[in-house]
């Protein structure tokens, strides 16, 4: 046997990557561990759960990046204009390249990629409060279930996960969106929240000089080694392939590092957190993150809801605009999915402080990209705004057309106990029209 | 609260409460009630003409036999440094220090592990861990509105009780009845009567009724009737808040009114506009209706002043409950207690998940099951004798080596592993870092011990490792700076001593993993320790690394 590859088997020495030392998850699937005797360790591949595996065999390749608006975004004023209606408040709609979508004056840039552009004009959405109406967008189930749902970004990091990336899965670039967990699916696929700004957190980085993590690292291997071999218990397992994953993670922490190109690219992002974090997101899908989540706080616009939303857009509308070009230009749009999103829109009807209030009758979402197809509306509203004209679309479709487009079974069935869990709810049904 | 989507769904007419014939289903539950009791007479001979170690007996002869017949291999005998390591944990809640290590390792008495477990069922951190485990189990880790200060109070509420042994039905009643101070919790965290209802079926009956809140169940006999039958019983229940005897902690009162019923409504997207949900009388689960004074014809309910003790109602259900509840022959009290302590010592309970007893999800060891639960009523629901029994038997020694990858094997032909508790893991540090019981008793867990280790399951109760843990555990202050020379703490005692290395290195092992090291882990560690004695700096720079390495170990991480 090659002393290297015992090794790097049990190689927790962050700071020391080099590619004989790189200990990757697919060999470890292929169970090319071996102790120190040359022996290979039996059921180390107890590491993976079988669920694990066949996740890989179902490996889609694809990545969602959601642009969650915290708050509730104003659909009648982005893209579900009513040009002359009573409640068309003070913006006007432009006509884009794709004929029938039309879209604000404030968002020049989106109107740009409005052929890649899904519209859904017809959510109806259950509740008008913000704690419940982001845990049903986040998921797909009402919160009173009780029943740790697991978000939309955690399932897609189970299905759709790069098992050879050293990064995580599912990385949320602020908490304001809310953080809602795995649920039943384990924190194996809890988001890793990043700062508001894309920044890691403090204690992803060493505490310690690379030497002593280095040499440290070896005792600790040489521990877990001893210890594994008559022991191939699933927590243990759990616990060593976690930490093996944090090592690679804090080895590619650079990823996250986009200062330098950032520098570049601000002027067309806007230099703005949301601008910051959009930017990541796009380093973050092309370094193999399956899933990331970028917030955007402040829709909340009981009062002054114009002057508020014009100054809203103008960061937001950059941002996007360049992601969707970025993502084209590196050949990365038709496998990245990107959700613009909320926990609910906003009434038509303009309160007396010239605001508009919550509202889940009515509103919209827009998909582009990765399985969509673009340069159409779904849905429609009432003249007014008020109702859903023709094909209401529910949260749980909203979350069921998101994972069809990943690849992923949207009636996927988990256990909790002995009790069947769907990935979406029964009844729930992508939309196939969006779906390319 | 539910989510069997291909289940029956109610059929509203049929579900009319004025057109219920009486449900078939309610009489299995009587069925099962006097086949308890027949099974009680049955086995109160055996168990009672034995010696106290018949139970223990009885547990090796089950366990044994499902092994048989599986075909399984069944397990070593855990050395005794894995014994001692478990059971300090399991009954202690914290490792044991160096000096307990050397002194029960180092005792040639064939007794010793006996003698140990007596020892710590009489240390008061048996209570105090008893009172953490239930006061988790119950309240969960983050109940909303309870103040830490409250909690605390609710956990030496329950010591005393551990303390004194007070018996299990006994404990239960007096949480129930929420009348003392600081043992009302219970009603504080869970505040309307669907939380109320489901979470007391399931703790303390080990049945889960809430499925049955939107549809008749689907596994079981139990009908949306059933549901609400029980739910009836807390729905006149509330809380009243006040200042408390210092401004850090509050003062609760449980109320209950006189009126107040609720109400069969079938499920909200079955609802036509207008309809009103049918009042339901409060019944017994699997049993009869309640019987209640009618009120007077006059009958105002009395104003409920804000943070005063709410006047008593006229009739109280909310007592019948109780008093049905942990009534003696209760047919599922005993049941799910004892499954409870079981899982809690054996990793698994005989019905698992622990508190999902129902017609579909067959016991393990049903005899074993059953032997236990009459053993547990024989003795008066005596938790220190159950648990004696339970630790004294070989299937709670066994091995923790084996080719088993499962946590909780199902015959127990491996030891349980666990990660330990958050409580267990701070507790712990403060003992393996040589800072002694005083200061482990003291410690609590930190706000980033409770986020970052505080619940590693994947919703299932499976254990699962997280990125932030082992963040936490390489960069965070917590582990490391436990390890750095201070204070008198054993780094710096190592540094000062006088000894050998080899002896230094010896003593850390016991002191964090409860064992001697290895040849091949001494001359390790004694390599990486033994470095030029006039540079100190980096001395202790090797020391807390070394130490380090030890607490980071999935060794100490779990327990086996």
């Amino acid at each position: 046997m090659n002393p290297n590859q015992q090794s790097s088997a049990f190689n927790l020495q962050p700071g020391t990557c080099n590619l004989q030392h790189h200990l990757s998850r697919r060999q470890l699937l292929k169970g090319t561990v071996v102790t120190a005797g040359g022996m290979a360790v039996a059921n180390w591949g107890a590491l993976f759960h079988s669920q694990t595996i066949a996740a890989e065999a179902r490996r889609t390749g694809k990545r969602c990046i959601m642009l969650y608006m915290e708050g509730g975004v104003s659909q009648i004023d982005t893209f579900d204009m009513k040009p002359d209606r009573p409640t068309a408040g003070e913006f006007r709609p432009v006509q884009t390249k794709i004929p029938g979508i039309q879209v604000c004056e404030f968002l020049p840039n989106i109107a740009r990629h409005a052929d890649k552009l899904a519209i859904i004009r017809s959510m109806r959405t259950k509740t008008p409060d913000h704690g419940p109406g982001g845990y049903y967008m986040h998921t797909g189930y009402h919160p009173s279930e009780r029943f740790p749902h697991p978000e939309a970004g955690a399932m897609i990091a189970k299905y759709c996960e790069n098992p050879e990336s050293d990064l995580p899965s599912f990385v949320k670039i602020g908490s304001s969106s809310g953080i809602y967990g795995a649920g039943y699916l384990g924190p194996q696929y809890d988001p890793f929240v990043l700062g508001d700004d894309g920044r890691l957190p403090g204690f992803a980085n060493p505490s310690v000089a690379p030497e002593i993590q280095s040499r440290r690292g070896e005792l600790l291997s040489f521990m877990e080694q001893r210890f594994a071999e008559q022991r191939p218990g699933d927590p243990f397992a759990s616990h060593r392939t976690a930490e093996l994953r944090t090592i690679r993670l804090m080895r590619a922490r650079q990823t996250f590092d986009v200062s330098a190109e950032w520098e570049k690219a601000k002027d067309r992002y806007g230099d703005t957190q949301f601008g910051r974090g959009c930017f990541t997101a796009l380093k973050l899908v092309e370094a193999g993150v399956s899933f990331v989540e970028v917030g955007h706080a402040g829709h909340d616009t009981h009062m002054n809801n114009f002057p508020i939303s014009k100054a809203l857009y103008s960061t937001m509308d950059p941002a996007w605009g360049s992601l969707l070009d970025d993502l084209t230009q590196r050949g990365l749009l038709q496998d990245t999915l990107v959700v613009w999103t909320s926990e609910f829109g906003r009434t038509p009807a303009i309160n007396v402080r010239a605001g508009r209030d919550h509202f889940g009758r009515a509103w919209t979402v827009v998909l582009a990209g990765g399985g969509i197809k673009g340069g159409q509306h779904y849905g429609s509203t009432d003249p007014d705004g008020f109702e859903v004209a023709e094909n209401p679309v529910s949260e749980a479709d909203y979350i069921a057309t998101i994972y069809k487009a990943m690849g992923v079974d949207h009636r996927a069935k988990h256990y909790l106990g002995t009790r069947p869990i769907w990935a979406t709810a029964e009844g729930s049904k992508p939309i196939e029209e969006l779906l390319g | 609260m539910c989510n069997h989507e291909e289940s029956r769904q109610p059929n509203a007419p049929a579900r009319d409460p004025r057109f219920a014939s009486p449900a078939i289903g309610a009489l299995v539950p009587l069925l099962a009630l006097r086949a308890s009791v027949l099974c009680i007479v049955f086995l109160l001979p055996t168990l009672t003409r034995g010696q106290d170690g018949a139970l223990r007996d009885t547990i090796d002869r089950e366990v044994k036999a499902a092994w048989a017949k599986d075909n399984l291999a069944a397990p070593e005998r855990s050395t005794d440094s894995v014994f001692l390591r478990r059971i300090y944990l399991d009954l202690v809640g914290m490792i044991p220090t160096y000096e307990e290590a050397t002194a029960f390792l180092g005792d040639a008495d064939p007794q010793k592990r006996e003698k140990l477990i007596d020892k710590l069922l009489a240390d008061p951190r048996y209570a105090r861990n008893q009172a953490q485990v239930w006061d988790v189990n119950l309240l969960g880790r983050n109940p909303q509105g309870i103040r830490s200060t409250n909690r605390d109070a609710f956990r030496n509420w329950l010591a005393t009780h551990f303390e004194q042994n007070v018996p299990y039905d006994r404990i239960v009643h007096k949480l129930l009845k929420a009348e003392e101070d600081n043992s009302k919790l219970f009603y504080v965290a869970y505040r309307n009567s669907d939380d109320l209802t489901t979470t007391a079926m399931r703790f303390f009956l080990g049945t889960q009724l809430q499925c049955a809140k939107c549809h008749d169940h689907p596994y079981e006999s139990w009908t949306q009737q059933d549901y609400y039958g029980m739910a009836g019983f807390f729905v006149r229940t509330y809380v009243v808040e006040t200042d408390g005897a210092n401004e850090h902690i509050k003062k609760f009162y449980v109320g209950e009114k006189s009126t107040g019923d609720v109400s069969f409504t079938v499920l909200p997207k079955d609802a036509q506009p207008g309809t009103k949900g049918e009042p339901v009388k409060p019944r017994f689960l699997g049993g009869e209706e309640l019987q209640e004074p009618e009120l007077p014809a006059d009958f105002k309910e009395p104003k409920v002043e804000p943070k005063q003790a709410p006047p008593k109602p006229l009739f109280s259900r909310r007592e019948k409950i109780v008093e049905w509840i942990t009534a003696k022959d209760n047919p599922y009290l005993a049941r799910a207690a004892v499954n409870r302590i079981w899982a809690q010592f054996m990793g698994r309970g005989f019905v698992h998940p622990v508190d999902d007893f129902n017609s579909e999800n067959d016991p393990s060891h049903p005899e074993l099951l059953k032997a236990i639960e009459a053993g547990f009523i024989a003795h008066q629901f005596d938790l220190k004798w159950l648990i004696r029994e339970i630790v004294n038997s070989a299937a709670y020694q066994a091995a923790d080596v084996g080719p088993v990858t499962d946590a909780l094997p199902k015959y127990y032909e491996r030891a349980r592993i666990r990660p330990l508790s958050v409580e267990e893991l701070t507790a712990s540090l403060h003992i393996a870092t040589g800072l002694g019981v005083e200061a482990a008793l003291k410690s609590k867990p930190s706000g980033d011990m409770l986020k970052y280790l505080g619940d590693p399951t994947d919703g299932q109760g499976r254990f699962q490792g997280s990125l932030t843990e082992h963040l936490f555990i390489h960069n965070g202050d917590t582990f490391r700076g436990l390890c750095y020379p201070r204070n008198g703490n054993l780094a710096e005692t190592l540094l000062k001593s006088e000894e050998d290395w080899n002896a230094k290195v010896e003593r850390m092992f016991l002191s964090v993993l409860s064992r001697t090291p290895t040849t091949e882990e001494r001359e390790r560690f004694v390599n990486y320790l033994n470095v030029d004695p006039k540079d100190t700096k980096l001395e202790s720079q090797r020391m807390e690394e070394a130490l380090w390495v030890l607490v980071a170990t999935s060794e100490f991480r779990f327990s086996r």
